[in-house]
């Protein structure tokens, strides 16, 4: 069981959040080509390690929020809002 | 022209004490309640904070809290939204007295008839919610005037703390009051409970 301390309601458990995958995907420009579109929509990094993804805490505020995680340890290091930015540690 | 008072979500659910009855048993009512959400505009809070000072006579609370005013109560319920609630008045009152403050600040949505409001009373009040609610409800972590959206026993509850007996509202989608109040039923009967 994950522990998020959402920046909002503060810590709470796993269940009342659901995960929305990778938060470091970015839509290519409109005339980025289908090449771009496709790595977009299909190709993830997948990594051994620390990761920021998407989890929406729709059992409390309902935010999207960003979660740094260890892919391994599931130790939660960073949550931020949608607007703001996590940085990925080098190990 | 008024609309006919609409029935409550519970108004057939059973009453009466089950249980054993210790010295302070839980107490468990419905009371009749208007709600209106309001959603903020963004960029707007400054206008806001002031319409709700000029109309409610309250500041909107902050994230977790609750804020009374002269006759409502305001709930924190998402970043930039709150739930207005007051005792039921005519209906539709409150949410044209908020849409009147708040044009041009804020959405207003009347709840009033989609959410049922449950409030549980009594000195073993933690210890009943405890069976299906995951928060840390001990005085050094909630109080009176917090307020906390979080699933009770699977569905969707608004939780809101209103004094020190301890007393909780308990805020659900109408349609889930029933199932809802099954679950309160059998959460609080073996510590014994009236249900009024």
């Amino acid at each position: 069981m994950l522990r998020i301390p959402c920046p909002h309601c503060g810590a709470r458990d796993e269940v009342e959040f659901t995960y929305r995958g990778d938060a470091t995907v970015t839509r290519p420009a409109p005339d980025a080509g289908v090449d771009a579109f496709h790595d977009y929509l299909y190709l993830r990094r997948n990594p051994r390690g620390w990761q920021v993804e998407w989890w929406q805490h729709n059992g409390g505020c309902r935010a999207f929020l960003k979660v740094l995680r260890h892919t391994v340890t599931h130790e939660v290091r960073g949550v931020a809002t949608a607007t703001e930015t996590l940085e990925v540690p080098e190990a | 022209m008024s609309a006919p008072e609409p029935i409550h979500a519970l108004a057939f659910a059973p009453r009466g004490s089950l249980g054993a009855a210790p010295a302070a048993p839980l107490r468990v009512s419905f009371p009749a309640r208007d709600i209106v959400q309001v959603m903020l505009r963004r960029g707007q809070d400054a206008a806001f904070a002031e319409a709700m000072r000029g109309a409610f006579g309250m500041e909107p609370p902050a994230p977790g809290h609750t804020a009374t005013g002269q006759d409502a109560t305001a709930i924190w319920i998402q970043p930039g939204q709150w739930l207005l609630t007051a005792p039921r008045g005519v209906e539709g009152a409150l949410a044209a007295r908020a849409t009147a403050a708040f044009t041009g600040f804020a959405a207003v949505a009347d709840q009033s008839h989609g959410r049922t409001t449950i409030l549980l009373s009594g000195a073993a009040a933690r210890e009943a919610l405890s069976r299906g609610c995951r928060l840390d409800l001990h005085p050094r972590a909630f109080g009176p005037g917090r307020a906390a959206s979080t699933p009770i026993a699977q569905i969707g509850c608004l939780l809101h703390q209103t004094d020190a007996t301890p007393s909780f509202e308990l805020t659900v989608f109408s349609t889930l009051a029933e199932p809802f109040l099954h679950w309160l039923i059998e959460a609080t009967a073996p510590l014994g409970v009236d249900i009024a």
